[in-house]
């Protein structure tokens, strides 16, 4: 029976040039967004890596200097582009690609590609995910929302109830119904991602777990898309009119995809509030000069720093300690900077992490922002994997500090000015970075999870006791 | 086979069916006659169990509708004066959907043909998206859902309204062979023809109450007209 059921309702909606017409033009869309995302991808990773390695081989081969100056000179890293990014890029655009590994500084990302974009092209971004999100839920509503209140303008749905089927039977052929039509656009839609996943090339290790993560994905996408097709079937089993329904859905459709994430953003923004980036690099020179905490300020600082190393290698100046005091003195500078940036941008972090979870559980009230904080997270490219690039490039770069430093310390003379070869150059090792597993992506993400698995629960029980109901308005 | 027992509904106050008693057992036609709003419809949906009856019960095979609401249902086949069927899919489509919900899903196609044609729809049309057919033809695939589902007991509302004498004339051999089979048949009609010809028995219902009943064998057509205008001008004006 369900066969023919379901067999049927495919049929009505393939047959159906709403489907036709609504269906070419999504499938169109989700393709060319793919096609987009990857060529995207594609040209972003080559310049990604293309300028890194440049940046790589400029600090080989910037000559013969003093260490401190090469320093200065520094090294650009760049965000490997994972391959998932053709699906969803995140918060790349808007928290930027790239830092500048230089002495005394942990600098800002830059590179946002929204700051080049004016502020109305953001809507108009044509991403696979935003296709996902928000324009097949669209498609589903306008497939679903006569499912029932058709039926029963039609006068058919008097006929089908005399034959003795069960309810919750014929709410399940319907649903079933919508997802096989959908299927016809998103299985060629899928497998085309999985091959352009599989042609994009590793993704310089932007994350680990590709395969798993693009199965995820998948899931996840597939639980938001039946989340509408039984809210739709179910309120089309509720609803007075196919008008009202439609009206419902369209009100849902929009409180979901355009309303929920402006909400969360706002409560999110309203509950944890964050510097302005002009008060955090203010309050970061407060604490290098001033200090913060026990630690005093610099000029006391360097005032201590030589009376303890003179007095700890019992000697009375400078000159004489066994090793030059500018590099111990640099190596001590960035140390004492290394706390404060680790104490303020660790509290950045904590409260980009506590708003990311308050839109988590803000996303119960809205399947959207579940599957975008899923989405994001398992494409690599949400806040958490941005951070974690952070924290990487941020440990080099105090690395290529030490390396430069000791070197300054060991072989230069207090005093007199010291440039090192080309050899110290290349004993900095290469920047590296490799992704995090799929399961240390998903470790914050269980309310995600359970706001679709709750939305899913809402919907299934709305559709079954819809359908029961449809007995009494015959 | 349909039995009523006191079977009453009212909305607000107003009876629409009163202390119905019937009994139809199979190899029986019955047909029922009454002006619009006398009651005819609402003994059908009452049996179907589409409305809750006021008092009384309605029973299939001693089923009462309201306890065993599938059950009763699988037993019963319905027609109603407008079949209204998916456009979108052809006469046969629609009938494999009907037959598959019925609970036949096993029927060959050759089965499915032969209620098409058994119905009298001609084969041409059989593959026609429904949306392209006359209410002739859609009432006529409506006959062969209702065949398909070999209930015992058939529930019919007008159903030859919009048939030519042609057909509807072949519906009527079809009933026979029917009740011949021994299936039991409620057959509302506006038409005293069809009610001379095919029924077995002949009720006249006026404002929800079931008036007389007679056996149309022992009256001729004439009779059976003055009969049903007596019934249903009694008391004055009737709508």
């Amino acid at each position: 029976m369900m066969k023919h059921a379901i067999r049927k309702e495919v049929l009505e909606i393939i047959r159906d040039g709403r489907f036709r017409w609504g269906g070419a033009l999504v499938l169109g869309l989700l393709l060319l967004s793919l096609v987009a995302g990857w060529a995207h991808r594609a040209e972003v990773s080559r310049a990604h890596s293309a300028a890194q390695e440049m940046s790589w081989s400029h600090w080989l081969e910037q000559g013969e200097k003093n260490p401190h100056s090469a320093a200065h000179y520094g090294i650009y890293v760049f965000k490997p582009v994972s391959s998932l990014t053709l699906v969803d890029q995140g918060v790349d655009p808007y928290l930027g690609v790239s830092t500048w590994l230089e002495a005394h500084y942990q600098n800002p990302f830059a590179h946002r590609p929204v700051q080049d974009t004016p502020a109305l092209a953001r809507f108009a971004d044509l991403t696979a995910a935003t296709t996902l999100q928000l324009l097949l839920p669209l498609l589903i509503v306008l497939l679903a929302f006569q499912s029932f209140t058709g039926e029963r303008e039609r006068g058919t749905l008097r006929q089908v109830l005399s034959l003795g089927v069960p309810a919750g039977r014929l709410a399940l052929g319907k649903v079933t119904g919508v997802c096989v039509a959908l299927g016809l656009l998103l299985v060629p839609a899928a497998l085309l991602g999985a091959l352009a996943l599989f042609t994009a090339g590793p993704g310089g290790g932007a994350v680990a777990d590709p395969g798993v993560r693009f199965i995820l994905l998948a899931g996840a996408y597939l639980a938001y898309f039946l989340i509408f097709s039984v809210l739709a079937v179910g309120i089309s089993a509720v609803a007075s009119s196919s008008r009202a329904a439609l009206a419902i859905l369209l009100v849902f459709w929009i409180g979901n995809g355009l309303l929920a994430p402006r909400l969360a953003s706002d409560v999110a923004r309203s509950q944890v509030e964050l510097p302005s980036a002009q008060e955090f690099q203010q309050a970061i020179q407060e604490d290098l000069t001033e200090g913060f905490g026990p630690h005093p300020s610099r000029d006391e600082r360097r005032a201590m720093l030589q009376d303890s190393v003179l007095q700890a290698h019992g000697v009375e100046s400078l000159e004489e300690l066994p090793f030059n005091f500018a590099g111990f003195s640099l190596q001590s500078g960035e140390e004492f900077a290394n706390l404060v940036f680790d104490r303020r941008f660790g509290e950045l972090a904590a409260r980009i992490e506590a708003q990311s979870q308050l839109h988590r559980w803000i996303g119960l009230g809205a399947p959207h922002l579940a599957i975008r904080s899923l989405s994001m997270a398992l494409a690599g490219t949400d806040a958490a994997h941005h951070e974690r690039f952070s924290s990487a490039a941020e440990e080099h770069r105090r690395l290529i500090q030490r390396v430069l430093n000791e070197d300054i310390m060991e072989n230069g003379v207090y005093g007199e000015t010291y440039v090192a070869g080309l050899d110290l150059w290349s004993d900095v090792p290469e920047f590296e970075y490799q992704g995090p597993p799929v399961a240390w992506a998903m470790a914050g993400q269980g309310a995600a999870w359970g706001a679709l698995g709750l939305w899913l629960i809402l919907g299934a029980l709305l559709a079954g006791r819809g359908a029961v109901s449809l007995r009494r308005r015959t | 086979m349909l039995q009523a027992r006191n079977l009453s509904k009212s909305y607000n106050g107003t009876a629409a069916l009163q202390d119905l008693n019937l009994e139809i057992a199979a190899g029986e036609i019955y047909c029922l006659l009454g002006a619009n709003g006398a009651g005819k419809s609402t003994t059908i949906r009452l049996f179907l169990n589409f409305i809750d009856p006021t008092s009384g019960e309605a029973l299939v095979d001693g089923l009462d509708v309201t306890r065993e609401p599938l059950k009763t249902k699988h037993r019963l086949a319905y027609i109603p004066e407008q079949v209204m069927l998916y456009p979108h899919l052809s006469g046969m489509e629609n009938l494999e959907y009907f037959a598959a919900l019925a609970g036949h899903d096993d029927y060959p196609r050759s089965a499915l043909e032969g209620f098409l044609v058994r119905s009298g729809l001609q084969a041409d049309a059989h593959d026609q998206r429904v949306g392209e057919y006359s209410k002739g033809m859609r009432q006529k695939v409506g006959i062969a859902i209702a065949l398909a589902k070999r209930a015992g007991a058939l529930l019919l509302d007008e159903p030859t309204s919009g048939l030519d004498p042609e057909a509807s004339s072949e519906f009527a051999r079809l009933l026979m062979e029917l009740r011949d089979d021994g299936v039991a048949i409620l057959m509302a009609t506006h038409d005293l023809f069809r009610a001379k010809e095919v029924g077995t028995r002949v009720g006249v219902m006026r404002r929800g109450v079931l008036r007389t009943e007679v056996d149309p064998a022992e009256l001729d057509y004439a009779d059976l007209e003055r009969l049903y205008l007596d019934h249903v001008r009694e008391g004055g004006d009737e709508s």
